[in-house]
């Protein structure tokens, strides 16, 4: 046992008059965490580095307040103390506390915890009447000479305050330790950190705002965290995250309950009304509500709207009365960085000059505007600012906040795309050298080859088996491989599947390791690709390439020849060589019997050729065989085939894309999805079985039948009955309802019923009763995902967790730990946001391409503009309409602001005239002096397609009905495609007038094109990503995607 | 402020001390000589004073003599000065009758009883301040008053408790780690020969983190038993020199 010594540590809590005592020991031995220890310090964990020039102490003020300066990667050596840590802990509560706790935990970052109270000569006690601040400087300033002292003098230390009188009382006491200001410090050892020294001065401004904050009241007081727990346990209050509505930010917000959702669904959503209900809750806080009397209550506000200007006319027609409160106090804040705008300055703006205070608006139209004050208003006029809220007092407006980074001028291409990044978290730095120096060398005077030692561990598959891929032409990550072959005189099968072993060169914990748990998923937007692994790994030493050795983790199943039933599993790592990297169209080809050149044989002679070739097809024609019967066997267990990727770009030499050619519906893409799913299925299966309790699986729950109700009655309007009682029968009702004249009516369903559905989610086996495992859509007890280790981190805990099923069944050591239940749920929860949240940057960078490309038209004149559009939804004042041939989804109103409606003529022509609307179940009528005209849903529309700016939000697509006939209705299928040639063409060749321009004149896109000659395979927009929000909310967790991912990828 | 945390991300607790470490023990023997035998117990902050009266002759009821062995009285008290707040205690209230009978059952376990049939010993132990622990305090100073009066015993008794957070168990809880929401145990142990004197638990705790909690928690008693005994032998020490010996 460790000698303690005892001390007595005074402390008076004022809330109760109490006068506690508490002990509090001191020990010699208290780890230093630096490289340059003399002292033999047990340094486990994160260890500062030796090579710098000085360690850094700040203070505990400055902990407090400037705490994200001090999260500057740039900044080295920082040494936080216990002292800063917990006045943290107390006046920023647990969530900053969180993330100072965090910063500390990231080896990314620089910095180290030292537990100075407890140890022996850097504690000091708090003497009688000293003020907590003064103390606390003093602590840290001990700090600060201990560490001088424990380095023997090796290192200088700086302390950091912004206590002017600390600096005066304590810079001339030691000689290796300076006490300067932060600004100072920001000035004389990092002058080139620009960044740093703007945040430093917006901050300190912020706080300086704070205290002259007014005294008038403009929202009610939160009431206090006591009464709000016993309020909540009473029932009385109701807690929940606070869902503003896109539409009507203004007015309308919503209360999501997590725990009512279940019990009553007449609870599950409280409706907050107004800015003053609402009580400076902002967007995703959580929140706690009261009920207000019934008369009070309304209800949901369902017309289109398109300004805000118009809203208190549309009280008349709100729909049944919603459960209606107010916001009393706020439990956990939620803020993120947002994006800003700064408006452009005129008159109205701000009158005294003097003030600085800007009010800036964010592009999320459920944020409120936030009030900045800084000095730089006239230079970022225009620009789209990241910006932190920092307070929201009683007494003020609006929320008080301060700038963090400029990202550019408004409307800028970049600018834009980065604006996307951010207001969805994402946080995609390049590759740190820590990163790729643990990245195996793979270069032509130092290949990478096979370990010896490897090779007796893994299954050795080079001789025995055919292995090969099927991948969309052009391919560069292939991550998943087949392969086929008949055992035993053709009694029985072996099919096999063999997944890059990712896991083999990213060892847990690795510095890569966290940088792709952080990311969790690659990011695909529109133009770009933001991957999860550094670029040696996934395009090189773990894509299963044909003709080269690679390490891969394989299943093989012995299946029965003629039942096909599973004789036994076999689960392990493999090595593997891939004969043949086959594309769709090939592989289709050999398996329909025609002829085709597989160009890994064209230099062979005539005979062992076609040797060759009946041999890869005839495993191809097995493949093909057995994947049918599985899909047979799930069609059987209800599985749903919903509205998919439908074009791929084609890649010439160049990588360039050529065209976007719908997808042919190939057979072939079915039997390596069908493979995959059989995969992931028993993968799932081994580990679920192995670790009851801690294996990451997903699983899709149904959807809730009311939300199918719009989808029931719009196939109703059609004379199609939707039976959606389970996943059997919604899928045989979705074949049933086949329009002949029209296979648009299908997929619009298909792309409802996707809609409607609830999404599916990664969990921890540990963390759900097994009744929920279950996978709707693939109609499935138990799946997972573990063919796409490249390029989804799920895959690669699956991977983890498969190795360590394999040596728990060998006896063999597990190695490392295995997460927890809770952590593991905790991951699939981080799994499960960063895949909404590149789902959404992805749909959001759509929009984006879709909208740059129109505005480069007029839409009175350019014939692009106008096209055929089908109705899929019935609002009061307009419709929403789907326009098949750019993939467009947007509203049509029926009525505009003026009041006057559409109507249209004899010949279908379109125009506005005064007159009145009317809603109806399945069709919308407007009345006007030329008379009556009616449109149903899944009417073929005629609609202009025009571009609406926003100066500090996004730009959005508007359409506005020109003719109630289909357009072009005779050539429908043969424009569709084409037009989407036409948009990617024709923004591929704007971003090259861009490059070129920006050559002559300043950089405008320039980016923009390098990145692009960069990622050449990710060739600027594909319609790939605009198919794929639809495809993302599918159920099929289609394995074709990754197929597709790679051609964008 | 939001909760506390009581296990710091570098292991440190609230106080300073590690997981596995006691607060510091100071005890003293004898220190009443009316009684047959006393002691004054520290641990931390929490202090208690025990007596022993006894063996003697059955008083008041004589129905309750046993025949074969001796009975054991035990009374638990907390003086008025012990907490925080001064609060009047009144005698026998709930709490401290069933302390009382937490104390009897721990000493009838460990005093060799039988050696003194039809007999009483009473054991009084008062907290004087109250630190956390109080249980395990007042059996350690009961042992070694137990042991000043020359009571034979099979073995020291010596209880700690331990509480359960992030998946460590923490030894020797003080009364801000007990207030804080943690699942604690006491636990009274033989130490010499492993056997539980008592294990009491009033807390909800998972059934897989028992068996790693009582593990932690004999080796508590075992650190407590050590010093306990170098006590017991400064205290002969000392005896011995002043009878001349």
């Amino acid at each position: 046992m460790i000698k303690t010594e005892k001390i007595l540590h005074l402390k008076s809590c004022r809330g109760g008059k109490v006068r506690v005592v508490r002990e509090h020991y001191l020990r010699e031995r208290v780890p230093c965490y630096s490289c340059v220890c003399q002292a033999d310090c047990v340094n486990d964990g994160k260890v500062l580095p030796g090579d710098l020039t000085h360690y850094v102490v700040p203070d505990a003020g400055v902990v407090v307040d400037y705490l994200e300066i001090l999260e500057f990667r740039e900044l080295q050596g920082i040494v936080i103390t216990q002292t800063a840590c917990q006045a943290v802990h107390h006046s920023k509560g647990r969530r900053q506390y969180n993330r100072l706790r965090n910063l500390l935990k990231d080896p990314r970052h620089d910095c180290v915890l030292f537990a100075n109270e407890f140890q022996e000569y850097s504690y000091c006690p708090r003497e009688k009447g000293e003020s907590q601040e003064k103390w606390q400087t003093r602590c840290v300033y001990s700090a600060a000479v201990w560490y001088y002292n424990h380095l023997a003098g090796m290192m200088d230390v700086v302390m950091i305050t912004e206590d002017q009188e600390a600096v005066a009382e304590y810079s001339s006491l030691n000689s290796g330790v300076y006490v300067i200001s932060v600004q100072d410090y920001l000035q004389n050892f990092w002058p080139e950190l620009q960044a740093a020294h703007e945040l430093y001065s917006s901050i300190s401004q912020a706080l300086q705002e704070k205290e002259s904050e007014g005294k008038e009241r403009e929202y009610g007081e939160h009431l206090p965290a006591e009464v709000l727990e016993a309020g909540i346990k009473s029932g009385r209050y109701y807690q929940g995250t606070l869902n503003v509505s896109k539409h009507r930010a203004q007015t309308e917000a919503f209360i999501m309950m997590e725990s009512f959702s279940n019990k009553s669904t007449d609870m599950s959503r409280i409706l907050v009304h107004g800015e003053k209900n609402r009580n400076r809750a902002v967007h995703s806080d959580t929140v706690v509500v009261e009920l207000l009397p019934k008369s009070e209550w309304r209800g949901k506000i369902t017309a289109l709207t398109e300004g805000q200007g118009e809203e208190k006319s549309r009280e008349d027609n709100e729909s049944k009365l919603l459960p209606t409160g107010r916001v009393v106090g706020i439990q956990q804040r939620n803020w993120r960085d947002y994006v800003v705008t700064f408006p452009p300055r005129d008159g109205s703006q701000s009158q005294s000059r003097n003030s600085q205070r800007i009010l800036a608006v964010p592009w999320d139209h459920r944020i409120p505007k936030i009030r900045i004050s800084t000095q730089q208003a006239d230079a970022l006029q225009d620009h789209r600012v990241v910006v932190r809220i920092d307070s929201w007092e009683s007494t003020s407006l609006y929320p008080n906040g301060h700038s963090v980074r400029v990202l550019g001028r408004a409307g800028e291409l970049e600018t834009e795309v980065h604006t996307i990044l951010i207001e969805n978290c994402i946080h995609v730095p390049p590759f740190s050298d820590a990163q790729l120096r643990e990245m195996p060398v793979n270069s032509p005077d130092k290949p990478w080859k096979v370990d010896p030692a490897q090779v007796t561990e893994r299954r050795d598959l080079r001789q025995t088996h055919l292995v090969f891929s099927i991948d969309p032409k052009g391919c560069e990550d292939v991550d998943d491989t087949v392969s086929m072959r008949s055992l035993a005189g053709g009694e029985l099968l072996e099919l096999g599947v063999h997944i890059a072993d990712v896991t083999h060169f990213v060892t847990e914990g690795s510095l890569t390791d966290l940088e792709a748990r952080t990311r969790a998923t690659t990011y695909y937007l529109a133009d770009r690709r933001y991957d999860m692994l550094p670029a040696v790994l996934s395009a090189d030493l773990c894509s299963l390439l044909g003709g080269v050795d690679r390490y891969a983790m394989s299943v093989l199943w012995e299946l029965d020849a003629h039942t096909l039933a599973v004789n036994k599993v076999w689960y392990g790592r493999t090595l593997i060589r891939s004969s043949y990297q086959l594309h769709y169209e090939l592989a289709q080809a050999l398996v329909n019997g025609e002829k085709a050149e597989v160009p890994e044989l064209a230099q062979l002679g005539p005979e062992e050729k076609d040797e060759k070739l009946a041999q890869l097809t005839q495993a191809l024609e097995m493949l093909t065989h057995v994947a049918r019967h599985l899909r047979a066997q799930r069609d059987r267990g209800g599985a749903l085939e919903l509205e998919g990727v439908e074009v791929r770009a084609q890649l010439d030499e160049e990588r360039n894309i050529t065209a976007l050619v719908p997808r042919q519906p190939l057979e072939v893409h079915e039997t390596v999805a069908e493979c995959m799913i059989y995969a992931n299925h028993w993968v799932a299966r081994k580990i679920q079985e192995t670790f009851p309790h801690q294996a990451l699986l997903r699983r899709h729950p149904p959807a809730r039948q009311e939300i199918f109700s719009q989808l029931v009655e719009s196939a109703r309007a059609k004379g199609f009955t939707i039976d959606t009682s389970s996943n059997k029968a919604l899928a045989e009702s979705l074949d049933r309802a086949v329009d002949p004249q029209d296979p648009l009516v299908n997929r619009l369903l298909r792309m409802m019923t996707t809609h409607a559905m609830s999404q599916a989610l990664y969990f921890s086996t540990g963390a759900q009763s097994v009744d929920q495992y279950y996978h709707y859509g693939l109609a499935l007890d138990r799946y997972t995902h573990f063919t796409s280790p490249i390029r989804r981190y799920a895959d690669i805990v699956v991977h983890r967790l498969l190795t360590a099923a394999i040596a728990t069944e060998r006896g063999t050591d597990v190695g490392k730990a295995l997460a927890g239940n809770k952590e593991l749920e905790e991951m699939a929860q981080h799994i499960n946001s960063r895949n909404r949240a590149a789902k959404q940057a992805q749909s959001l960078s759509t929009e984006l391409f879709q909208c740059l490309y129109f505005k480069e038209r007029d839409p009175q004149t350019d014939e692009r503009c106008v096209a055929n559009a089908v109705i899929y939804s019935i609002r009061d004042n307009g419709v929403l309409a789907f326009v098949p041939e750019y993939g467009v989804k947007a509203p049509v109103y029926m009525k505009n602001r003026e009041g006057q409606v559409v109507a249209s003529a004899q010949d279908g022509s379109c125009e506005w005239q005064s007159g009145s609307v009317q809603r109806h179940a399945d069709h919308i009528t407007t009345t006007s002096s030329c008379g009556t005209s009616t449109f149903r849903l899944f009417d073929h529309i005629t609609v202009r397609i025009s571009v609406q700016s926003f100066h500090c939000h996004a730009d959005r697509l508007n359409l506005e009905v020109i003719s109630n006939k289909p357009y072009h209705s005779a050539e429908h299928q043969e424009p569709r495609s084409q037009g989407r040639c036409k948009l990617v063409q024709e923004v591929v060749r704007l971003a090259e007038e861009a490059y070129q321009q920006s050559q002559e004149k300043a950089a405008r896109l320039t980016k923009f094109s390098k990145e692009e000659r960069e990622f050449c395979q990710s060739k600027t927009p594909n319609l790939y990503s605009l198919l794929e929000e639809v495809r993302e909310l599918a159920l099929m967790d289609l394995e074709m995607v990754p197929q597709v991912c790679a051609t964008t990828a | 402020m939001a909760g506390l945390e009581l296990l710091s991300d570098q292991g440190y607790r609230l106080d300073g001390r590690k997981a596995t470490e006691l607060r510091k023990v100071q005890a003293r023997m004898g220190v009443f000589a009316q009684a047959d035998g006393s002691a004054y117990l520290e641990q931390g902050n929490t202090k208690a004073l025990a007596v022993v009266y006894g063996p003697h002759e059955m008083r008041g009821s004589r129905s309750r003599t046993l025949h074969d062995r001796a009975i054991i009285n035990c009374q638990y008290s907390m003086a008025t000065f012990s907490t925080a707040e001064r609060k009047r205690r009144p005698h026998g209230d709930r709490k401290s009758t069933e302390m009382s009978l937490h104390l009897k059952q721990t000493f009838e376990a460990a005093v060799m009883t039988q050696l003194y049939p039809r007999s009483q010993i009473d054991i009084y132990v008062k907290i004087l301040q109250s630190d956390g622990g109080n249980y395990s305090v007042c059996v350690n100073a009961a042992t070694l008053a137990v042991i000043d009066a020359g009571i034979p015993m099979r073995d020291y008794v010596c209880a700690c408790t331990v509480g359960f957070v992030d998946e460590t168990p923490l030894a020797d809880l003080c009364y801000a780690e007990e207030s804080g929401g943690v699942s604690s145990l006491a636990l009274a142990l033989l130490p010499r020969g492993g056997q539980i004197a008592l294990l009491q638990m009033d807390a909800r705790l998972h059934q897989d983190h028992l068996e790693t909690l009582i593990e932690a928690a004999m080796t508590a008693c075992k650190g407590v038993s050590k010093v306990l005994d170098e006590v017991v032998r400064q205290h002969l020490q000392e005896v011995s020199v002043l009878t001349g010996e």
